[in-house]
């Protein structure tokens, strides 16, 4: 069952385009968004947040039009980056405490539960928080408000390898739960690691929508791996 | 509405918002322009804008799961909120200089302007402008404050001029009233700040509404 269905989104920017993306998200697997960086993952992200305006095409969450149904989505979305502090200056508890109202889904036992088990701190400031426990906290707020599914935009990047491993675990745990995760990335091994599935972006245009099963099958010459392929697609894509 | 006003006050307000709300006991000095406590109380509300992009707050509340047009009435409801606390300190100073010390020797010698119904109507003139000039501006980035807060100050002191400038020309000497002299045109100037107020508000507000809908964040 697909959760979210992106279909034929086109963006203009002076100089880079999202050339008609299509993709699907689907409910209880990981899905691995890669390209190297500048290849359009982050528009691609914001455009089904609604955070920019696309030109054209249609995104569906749970079936129902994005645009038309924003605020009802968004309950059942959790959204989390690498690269963004929210209030850094903020206790976790403080900003629990103002998040959680916005959701009448919001389940406080469920946050403690996370809360325990991600190991944080809600006497913390985000900015006494290390980039993995960054993430998590976002994680922590997103499976709180019980979101069906994750957006997540480079939650590894800039990790040590362990606090990599430790999230990838966690995704697991999470896809096992039924919940749906995205997660944008240029370290391919993390795909490699935990992906059912793998978009493929390339200069704003989709090369590969597909299962990692498939992507090898069509992608992979003998004895290669994941991150082989993709480095050899991307020397093919420039020596043109 | 309750949720994204929480949200302001405990997520994003500058302490110095709150803070600079005294300023509106200005209105008690004499011989100092006392619109500038109206600036003052400007100035803090512009530290929580700045907070607000420190902190990447309109960002985080785009992503909750409220309408784009919710973002901006929370901070319009925060602005508002100082304001009008300002105001009502303005307002009880106000009332004291017209009645208990409208005989006093320092005020009725002040050259300046005096602290009736009139300075009323212009710091919440003041304030519309703020609003239009300042929030509005912000929304049309929801990032960009330097331009719309540098306009504002300008066109906030020419009116601070204008206001301590008018009184000294004879034919509007009502302006600078004591006590409840002319008082039914006082009334009037200052129904007049409240409709300016609210209806400037209102149309920036719109205008805001419309211009974070088009913004890509």
């Amino acid at each position: 069952m697909n959760i979210i269905e992106i279909q034929n989104l086109n963006k203009t920017y002076k100089s880079f385009e999202l050339c008609d993306i299509s993709f699907n998200v689907e409910k209880g697997k990981i899905t691995g968004f890669i390209g190297r960086n500048g290849a359009g993952k982050t528009t691609t992200i914001k455009s089904m947040l609604n955070l920019i305006h696309i030109n054209s095409g249609e995104i569906f969450y749970f079936g129902k039009n994005l645009k038309e149904n924003e605020t009802e989505i968004k309950k059942n979305i959790g959204y989390s980056t690498g690269y963004i502090n929210w209030y850094p200056r903020k206790k976790i508890k403080d900003i629990v405490s103002v998040v959680g109202k916005f959701y009448d889904t919001w389940d406080e036992e469920a946050y403690k539960k996370y809360l325990k088990l991600f190991g944080l701190d809600e006497e913390k400031t985000a900015i006494e928080l290390s980039e993995g426990m960054k993430v998590k906290c976002n994680l922590l707020i997103a499976l709180s408000h019980k979101a069906k599914v994750l957006i997540l935009d480079e939650p590894t990047s800039g990790l040590d390898p362990f606090s990599r491993d430790e999230l990838l675990e966690i995704f697991k745990g999470l896809k096992n739960d039924g919940v749906a995760v995205f997660f944008s990335t240029h370290i391919i091994s993390d795909i490699e690691k935990c992906a059912d599935n793998i978009v493929y972006i390339r200069n704003g245009k989709i090369i590969a929508s597909v299962t990692k099963a498939d992507f090898y099958n069509t992608y992979s010459k003998e004895n290669e791996n994941l991150e082989e392929t993709i480095l050899r697609m991307e020397r093919g894509a420039l020596d043109g | 509405m309750g949720n994204i006003l929480r949200k302001e006050f405990k997520l994003t307000a500058s302490v110095l918002s709150y803070l600079f709300i005294i300023f509106g006991l200005m209105f008690f000095l004499p011989g100092y322009p006392i619109l500038c406590g109206v600036f003052f109380t400007t100035l803090g509300i512009f530290k929580s804008f700045q907070n607000a992009r420190e902190t990447n707050d309109i960002l985080f509340s785009a992503l909750l799961p409220i309408a784009k047009r919710d973002v901006v009435k929370g901070k319009y409801l925060f602005v508002c909120f100082i304001e009008l606390c300002s105001l009502i300190i303005m307002g009880f100073a106000t009332v004291m200089r017209m009645t208990l010390l409208s005989n006093s020797y320092t005020y009725k010698t002040n050259s300046l302007m005096n602290a009736n119904f009139f300075a009323l109507g212009l710091a919440l003139l003041i304030f519309g402008l703020f609003n239009l000039i300042f929030v509005g501006g912000f929304f049309k980035t929801a990032y960009k404050f330097g331009k719309p807060f540098f306009s504002y100050i300008i066109v906030c002191f020419i009116i601070i001029f204008i206001g301590e400038s008018l009184h000294h020309f004879e034919a509007f000497n009502f302006l600078n009233a004591f006590g409840t002299d002319y008082f039914y045109i006082q009334l009037l100037l200052l129904i007049t700040g409240i409709v300016l107020y609210v209806f400037i508000t209102f149309v920036s507000y719109k205008k805001s509404c419309k211009r974070f809908e088009n913004i890509d964040l």
